[in-house]
């Protein structure tokens, strides 16, 4: 894996915070391919964080960017990947909460949040496919596409939480161990 | 209103939710029912404000302390969105080397595929938002082709988007 400059920390989760719409499971989704890309996390760091974040309460995607950062730096990569996430996000949030409190609306702002959220649909899909696709080599593709489409049937269909997909994917994963 | 109440109210819904707007119904009855410090419009106003920005659904409570104390306020929701986050630190710290046992690695895998079935699972209800017409479609199609065949920087397809939206709304 890659170390990462503190520096490198703080511009990842500050420009993810500023330019990812729809909420946390699209920032999780960037945040994973872009670990991927840079080499910072392995595959099993970023499925703890994932799944502790669930179990942490408050704003799921934060602890998820505090373990994250935690990880590739300690406790001062944890701080620096909540604070880089929020603060330039929190400071555009009470922009547009001043101007839409002022106009009730703001319809070039909502014209490009549209568009994002059309991009995070795609971001999210893609990352899905690409972490799949990245851990099922060697032939071993069977258990990787079964846990995920059974997680999204689960998720999807059958309506439970993504705390109980979560714990159905630890049964499994604790009773379906790959050679 | 007190900062120091308003970060304790603030950091009690986010410490008994777990999800960006499961602590709404304990804020709006914190703070539309009970202390009348907010009114429901104002409410709206800051859900719809984190719904347009970017970031967690959470960040509302940034606009709720905003709209009731002003900067102080913003910076105090800012403090008590955060707050909850540290807790996993203790977690991991407990996992530790108990990570890398061979069933704990299984498991750990089994949870980051589970992660592929739940970004689908909410990709699925915010594509039928976000898909409004031919435009929209594009993006989300080109976004999902440059993301998972290409190693292009997510930045270039975010701001991308955002040029064709800006775009989209002046012509």
């Amino acid at each position: 894996m890659a170390q990462p400059r503190l520096s490198g920390v703080i511009g990842l989760f500050s420009r993810v915070g500023v330019t990812v719409f729809g909420g946390g499971d699209p920032t999780i989704a960037i945040l994973q391919r872009e670990f991927y890309r840079r080499d910072w996390l392995s595959p099993e760091k970023f499925a703890i964080a994932f799944g502790l974040a669930r179990l942490t309460p408050g704003t799921n995607v934060l602890a998820f960017c505090a373990a994250t950062g935690w990880y590739v730096l300690g406790f001062l990569g944890a701080l620096a990947a909540v604070l880089a996430i929020t603060i330039p996000a929190s400071v555009l949030v009470v922009w547009l909460t001043r101007a839409y409190d002022l106009t009730g609306h703001y319809p070039l702002a909502q014209s490009i949040a549209n568009a994002l959220l059309a991009a995070a649909v795609g971001t999210m899909v893609g990352a899905a496919l690409l972490l799949v696709r990245t851990q099922s080599s060697r032939g071993r593709w069977l258990r990787p596409i079964v846990i995920a489409l059974g997680a999204f049937v689960l998720a999807y269909f059958a309506k439970l939480s993504p705390l109980q997909v979560i714990g159905a994917a630890v049964v499994v994963g604790f009773f379906w161990v790959e050679e | 209103m007190n900062l120091v109440v308003l970060y304790l109210l603030l950091v009690k819904a986010t410490l008994t939710s777990f999800s960006g707007l499961a602590s709404l119904p304990v804020v709006r009855t914190d703070f539309v029912v009970r202390r009348h410090v907010l009114t429901d419009r104002q409410l709206n106003t800051a859900v719809a404000a984190s719904r347009i920005g970017p970031g967690p659904l959470g960040i509302y409570v940034v606009s709720v302390g905003y709209l009731a104390a002003g900067a102080p306020g913003a910076c105090v929701g800012w403090l008590a969105m955060i707050t909850p986050a540290f807790l996993i630190i203790p977690m991991l710290q407990f996992l530790g080397a108990r990570a890398e046992h061979r069933r704990a690695r299984a498991v750990a895998r089994a949870v980051l595929f589970a992660g592929a079935g739940l970004m689908l699972s909410a990709a699925a209800p915010m594509a039928r938002d976000a898909i409004t017409g031919p435009l929209s479609l594009a993006i989300v199609a080109a976004s999902l082709i440059l993301i998972a065949i290409t190693r292009l920087d997510s930045l270039w397809v975010m701001l991308g988007a955002a040029v064709v939206g800006m775009l989209s709304f002046l012509f």
